[in-house]
């Protein structure tokens, strides 16, 4: 890597969540775990990748799901060491319930929580603000406005967490986890530990009547902390003094970087003056009522929802999202900032400031109607051939679906539901119940990956067994966590950095919930996961029968791309091809294309993997093997 | 100095290698980083766009007419990212011929007086038997032409550095191959 030293001043360019993971190891933390999900998913790896480089002895956990990664990150906590848990704003709401109750309880080691928000949303199903999670738990919040920022407030978290005995959030959003910096190292802390958990069961273990001790306790440290932050310089501090300034505007993460660099070049800074603020909560209200009182108007700008604003006591003078100067919803990308910018000004008599607005060369672009390229299973995804075959043996089923790659299969049409993780069972036998109160038993296919299966499939199998449920599970097993990156599975039987873990095979576990029905196939024989899908079917509807499960086992061909090349079945288009497009309606391989000079489908060589599936996809049997 | 620059095409093509190759130049040449990246679902075979700031910046982002060089490794992808770069900004295109791009819009960046250059790095890459090099391709030739303030020899440093071993050989090659194909075109062909 890349390095340049100014006396002993070492600077990386860094990812935000390889510095996140920089500052976690400058800390001196002990033990990270995490589940993977963008965007916080290269903060494990990079812990790994420093581990090695460092020689290292962190105990770093791919945890099975974000409540169990946050449980075992608060046990080394209550030994004294310092941990960290990572995950995504969504994750967050599954680590909830231990997040809510050790709030009260309390830490001994820092315990810092990082939970990466996604505002766009660009890779999630929800927008929520990870700060509203610090503020209803009652643990304070750092939020960065970038990398270096990020790194810093890890090792500040860590100190407040251990100082205030409480947990600490650090909510880094989408553009500082992936954005990209010229980050200062700074040397690590060493932190000499053995694990000694003290025995305190009237804490540890604390009664509802004691809990109401706690919560008087924790009111008091967030007090406390509250006027730590009053007086603390470093995260939150002002831009620019002049007197002449009337509008003052309060902000805070990736806002306030994009902020800066738009008054810089539009030379608008001495009409505005700016409070900059890493800690929105507690929020150190003296400041920023002293803020608002030397200007006319003060505007919050924050993403991705009210935190900030909300907690202001006098909103006399605010203009923000509660006035209807900030969008409800979305990303507040710099040009967005400016137009809310330019409105604000306009209606204040401050400046005239043109607004963004479609340019010419936009207009032109548009008459282009260029295809949005959406994504795709890609070309080979044994994830494809299995929803092939679904929909094709079930045509009329009730398709509940997941969280994963997978998802995609929305445009094989064979996905009807995406709620969260775990919910493509969840929902498959709340259809069953639903339906059979009626006397009506349909056809349902819950599809899940793997990787969410050990997150939390289990649970919702067990519970849909013992109530009587009925449906056919199909778990789409390529025994990786692709979307995210590529991170190991408990099946896989290999830890976060590599070391070998005791491997948990899905069969037996699907066996251990209740099931009796379940068959192993690989997806890539499309026609005989049909027919098993079919006498899955007659199981589900038979007296004696239940829940069917087939588990669809092909390798990601991304992460295992040899066994793809082991034995290529080289496919091509004959004269039989009459254009009907079935194959790209309901196969979608993006390595199939329609050429509309010939009037037929084509194959692109660039993304076809040989892997022969589609032979199964034409109608009138069309894409032949090359015979050899 | 400040330049901001952008990386446009689909995923597969080395935007984000190409990302890294140019963040490690700007530490190389002493300057200051602020970017940001595509990650996530968007590389199941989306459009991948990479953003980047060297020099005195706070955000990751850049603004529409703002940039000044854009390096696009795609046709459509050229057209959606346009509206990044500002007028008299400069632009490789990644094309086979200059006649297959559209003929309004290539009226609209002369009245702008952004310097567009197309150049097939693809058939180029193809030349040294590998078109996934194109990147690197079009960034030598970028270099060559004397149009951008990057050097050929610092270049070659950061590809040495970042470069995995078994990629090493190509990418000097790759390198070297558009370099002096834009040398021989130079600033006004």
């Amino acid at each position: 890597m890349n390095m340049r030293k100014t006396g002993h001043e070492e600077v990386r360019v860094l990812l935000g969540n390889v510095a996140i993971a920089r500052g976690i190891v400058e800390a001196g933390c002990h033990v990270v775990t995490s589940y993977p999900g963008t965007p916080s998913s290269e903060i494990v790896p990079a812990v790994v990748e420093f581990k090695k480089e460092l020689g290292l002895s962190t105990y770093i956990e791919w945890s099975a799901n974000e409540k169990v990664a946050y449980d075992n990150a608060l046990a080394a906590s209550l030994t004294g060491k310092r941990a960290a848990v990572a995950m995504k704003q969504v994750g967050l709401n599954v680590a909830s319930d231990s997040l809510m109750s050790s709030a009260y309880t309390g830490v001994i080691g820092g315990l810092v929580i990082i939970s990466c928000d996604d505002p766009g949303p660009h890779s999630s199903q929800t927008e929520q603000d990870s700060r509203f999670f610090a503020m209803f738990a009652k643990i304070p919040a750092y939020d960065p406005s970038t990398p270096q920022e990020a790194k810093e407030m890890v090792k500040e978290a860590f100190e407040l967490s251990e100082k205030f005995q409480i947990p600490v959030l650090l909510r880094p959003t989408i553009r500082v986890s992936h954005a990209k910096q010229s980050v200062k190292l700074s040397p690590l802390k060493v932190l000499d530990r053995e694990a000694n958990f003290e025995k305190n069961p009237e804490r540890w273990a604390a009664t509802p009547k004691y809990r109401l001790v706690l919560h008087k306790k924790l009111n008091e440290t967030l007090q406390k902390i509250r006027e730590r932050f009053e007086s603390d310089t470093k995260w939150n501090y002002e831009v620019g003094k002049s007197r002449r300034a009337s509008l003052g505007i309060i902000t805070c993460s990736v806002s306030f970087a994009n902020l800066m660099d738009i008054l810089e070049e539009l030379n608008l800074k001495k009409h505005i003056n700016i409070l900059k603020v890493g800690t929105p909560y507690p929020l150190p209200q003296k400041r920023i009522a002293d803020f608002i009182e030397r200007h006319k108007k003060v505007l919050i700008i924050e993403e991705t929802d009210s935190v900030i604003e909300s907690q202001i006591i006098d909103k006399s003078k605010v203009l923000g999202r509660l006035t209807g100067h900030i969008p409800l919803e979305g990303e507040l990308d710099p040009d967005g900032i400016h137009n809310i910018l330019a409105e604000v000004l306009r209606e204040l008599g401050i400046a005239n400031l043109e607004k963004i607005t479609d340019s010419k060369l936009d207009k032109l672009v548009e008459k282009l109607k260029l295809q949005v390229r959406k994504p795709t299973l890609c070309a080979g995804c044994p994830e494809r051939a299995a929803f092939f075959a679904i929909k094709k043996a079930l045509p009329k089923a009730i398709y509940a679906s997941d969280i994963g790659c997978y998802t995609l299969g929305l445009n094989l049409k064979a996905v009807d539901t995406v709620l969260d993780m775990g919910a493509g069972i969840t929902l498959a036998s709340g259809f069953y119940q639903a339906y059979h109160q009626d006397g009506k038993d349909i056809p349902i296919v819950a599809t899940m990956g793997d990787s969410r299966f050990y997150h939390s499939g289990t649970v919702s199998l067990l519970n849909a067994v013992y109530n009587n449920a009925r449906f056919i599970l199909v778990i789409l097993d390529n025994e990786i966590t692709a979307m995210t990156g590529m991170q190991p599975t408990p099946g896989l039987g290999i830890t976060a950095d590599g070391s070998a873990g005791r491997k948990i095979p899905l069969k037996e576990l699907i066996k251990g919930c209740g099931v009796k029905w379940i068959k192993t196939i690989d997806p890539y024989e499309v026609k005989n996961l049909v027919k098993l899908l079919k006498e899955a079917k007659r199981y589900t509807q038979r007296k004696d029968g239940g829940i069917a499960t087939i588990i669809a086992r092909h390798p990601c061909i991304i992460r295992f791309p040899e066994v793809c090349e082991e034995s290529p079945v080289k496919v091509e288009i004959t004269d039989d091809c009459n254009g009907c497009n079935y194959c790209l309606d309901f196969f979608e391989c993006p390595a199939l294309y329609f050429d509309e000079e010939r009037n037929i489908v084509e194959i692109d060589r660039n993304f076809c993997v040989d892997c022969g599936v589609c032979i199964d996809a034409c109608p009138k049997g069309a894409i032949i093997p090359i015979k050899k | 100095m400040n330049v901001q620059i952008i990386l446009a095409g689909i995923g597969g093509q080395g935007i984000l290698f190409s990302s890294k190759v140019f963040s490690e130049l700007g530490l190389k040449m002493g300057l200051d980083i602020m970017g940001s990246e595509t990650h996530g679902m968007s590389q199941r075979g989306g459009s991948v766009i990479a953003h980047l700031k060297l020099g005195k910046f706070q955000s990751p982002l850049i603004r529409k007419g703002n940039a000044d060089i854009l390096y696009s490794f795609e046709e459509n992808e050229t057209y959606n990212t346009l509206r990044f770069l500002k007028s008299r900004g400069i632009c490789f295109v990644n094309l086979e011929s200059v006649d297959q791009f559209n003929k309004s819009i290539m009226k609209f960046l002369k009245e702008q007086e952004i310097t567009f250059r197309a150049y097939d790095a693809t058939g180029a890459a193809s030349k040294i038997g590998s078109t996934r090099s194109a990147n690197i391709v079009l960034i030598g030739y970028s270099v060559g032409t004397g149009l951008v303030p990057f050097k050929y020899e610092d270049l070659k440093y950061v590809l040495e550095l970042v470069s995995r071993k078994k990629n090493l050989k190509i990418n000097l090659k790759a390198l070297e191959l558009g370099f002096k194909e834009g040398k021989l075109i130079g600033k006004n062909p």
